[in-house]
């Protein structure tokens, strides 16, 4: 009987099928107690290996996912984007290449927490943990590296049941980021809820009317807070900013008249030895907008710092107190820093 | 005993062949030394192969063998298959004198053997070729899952785990238990 080296020669795509899954277990056939190999050893063959596996192999037993706490490998900015029933984690890698005294981005992993299993974005691969719910996945990730808060938290389009699950889930956070895809209502349920674990808070949409008063917002004990709304300017008023209690204000796109500025900053002027918490308020005002510098400083007296004839201009402001205020004006932005 | 005289390859002559560095520079005969692993076959290689080894070389050095004392007691080791030495020895020639590319098509391809290459590399402290197999290992594991990996590198469950180190703890307080009545037996 004559032989062949394809024994399906009808069925050649089978046949390489086959050949693949045969060299494919071939590799399975090769196992190394990696567990007993010297210390010294094992460290360096965890060195070697890429963030993706050492997860993957902490995954594995009690036992290694010590071996990868042990390891030190870090992570920078972790940050975690909650949808409707998932959470997207994101970890970065960084390397500090020779010659340069920065960081560069090496790779960044993501990852879709569910119960019981996780995706990986891009290597169309799953997870599976049956014991693990999506609290017990970002425990584990932050446990691994280090990390007892996560750089961002992102709340895209969100139930408001999922909120308080949420806040267990990540006990303080950088960047409480809420995105222009939820609602009116969630985004206000979820600033109340979560700014207590953040240091910062964005929000991508201007959710504030008759009903919604942005004075319960900005008198909030916090470092900053940050408005991007570009289709919807957000209205701000003199006493909006004298009751201001946060470090650093950002609003993009505001809508004061440069009358309401001039009033504020000659109020500041007067405020001798009175408290004011903020340190830096930014406003941009609508694009066809160009501020007026002599309506802002109506009446005040300051000194023109500007650097260069090519700059932008910029005004110290000194109070009786001595404390001092620089203002940077250019187009429709303007900066109050108080120095 | 048997003995081979490896070493002396064409990859790595055993008489130094090359134009010595300066030609004012007298020839210097290169010296060799012998070494066995668990199945006694000796192989013979150059100190100059030799000196990837931290352990070896430190040897050599305390030792001061002439070449004769060299060949009458080859450095034993035990602990080492014979193939696995094999494997070390050839490398150690043909990197003999010069540092490891960081892409080495000449290392050891047998991955079954990786495990115990890397115990015998670790143990001779070769530095370079412990830093390839190391990374070797890393790679079995490159885009796996934590099955995968689990089965790669027999990694033990956490059940299992518990299990060996109740029958450990076992085996401790039996041995224990033997070393007091030995002792007691001893002291009647």
């Amino acid at each position: 009987m004559p032989t062949s080296a394809n024994p399906f020669p009808l069925r050649s795509s089978f046949y390489h099928s086959f050949c693949i899954l045969v060299c494919h277990s071939a590799v399975q056939l090769m196992p190394i107690r990696v567990l007993s190999l010297p210390v010294a050893n094992l460290q360096y063959v965890l060195e070697c290996v890429d963030t993706c596996e050492l997860i993957a192999f902490s995954l594995c037993s009690k036992r290694t996912k010590n071996l990868v706490t042990a390891s030190k490998r870090t992570i920078h900015s972790p940050t975690a984007y909650v949808f409707e029933n998932h959470v997207h984690f994101v970890i970065r890698e960084y390397t500090f290449p020779q010659d340069f005294n920065f960081e560069l981005l090496r790779q960044s992993f993501k990852f879709h927490f569910y119960d019981k299993r996780a995706e990986l974005d891009g290597r169309c691969e799953v997870w599976k943990k049956q014991e693990f719910t999506q609290k017990d996945w970002i425990a584990h990730f932050l446990k691994i590296f280090h990390q007892s808060t996560i750089h961002t938290l992102g709340i895209m389009n969100t139930s408001l049941s999922y909120l308080d699950t949420i806040k267990q889930f990540f006990p303080r956070c950088h960047r409480l980021f809420i995105s222009a895809d939820c609602s009116k209502e969630l985004t206000k349920i979820a600033f109340f809820k979560l700014f207590p674990i953040a240091e910062k808070v964005e929000f991508m949409k201007n959710i504030f009317d008759d009903e919604n008063d942005i004075s319960k917002f900005l008198t909030q004990n916090f470092k900053s807070l940050s408005f991007k709304d570009h289709k919807n300017p957000l209205k701000l008023t003199l006493d909006n900013l004298l009751v201001l209690n946060i470090t650093d204000l950002t609003i993009d796109v505001a809508n004061i008249r440069e009358k309401e500025l001039n009033r504020f900053l000659k109020l500041w002027m007067k405020g001798n030895h009175t408290f004011y918490r903020p340190k830096v308020i930014k406003l941009s005002l609508e694009d066809e907008i160009e501020i007026n510098c002599e309506e802002v400083f109506k009446g005040i007296k300051y000194e023109d710092v500007q650097y260069d004839e090519d700059d932008f201009p910029t005004f110290r402001l000194m109070r009786g107190d001595g404390k001092e205020i620089q203002v940077f004006i250019a187009d429709n932005y303007i900066d109050f820093e108080v120095v | 005993m048997s003995s081979t005289e490896q070493g002396t390859s064409s990859a790595a002559p055993a008489e130094p062949t090359t134009a010595p560095e300066s030609a004012a520079a007298p020839e210097v005969p290169e010296s060799f030394y012998y070494v066995h692993g668990k199945d006694k076959v000796v192989h013979k290689v150059s100190a100059g192969a030799l000196q990837h080894s931290a352990l070896i070389h430190g040897m050599i050095s305390n030792l001061g063998y002439t070449e004769e004392q060299a060949k009458a007691n080859p450095f034993p080791f035990e602990n080492i298959d014979g193939d696995i030495l094999q494997m070390v020895v050839d490398w150690c020639n043909q990197h003999k004198g010069k540092p490891t590319p960081p892409e080495d098509t000449n290392l050891p391809k047998q991955k079954e053997k990786l495990f115990d290459l890397v115990l015998a590399v670790n143990y001779l402290e070769i530095k370079e070729l412990l830093t390839y197999c190391c990374k070797q290992v890393a790679m079995m594991v490159k885009g796996k899952s934590p099955e995968e990996i689990r089965e790669i590198w027999m990694i033990p469950t956490d059940a299992e785990d518990e299990a060996a180190e109740k029958e450990a703890k076992k085996r401790a307080g039996k041995e224990a238990a033997g070393e007091t009545a030995a002792a007691a037996g001893d002291a009647k």
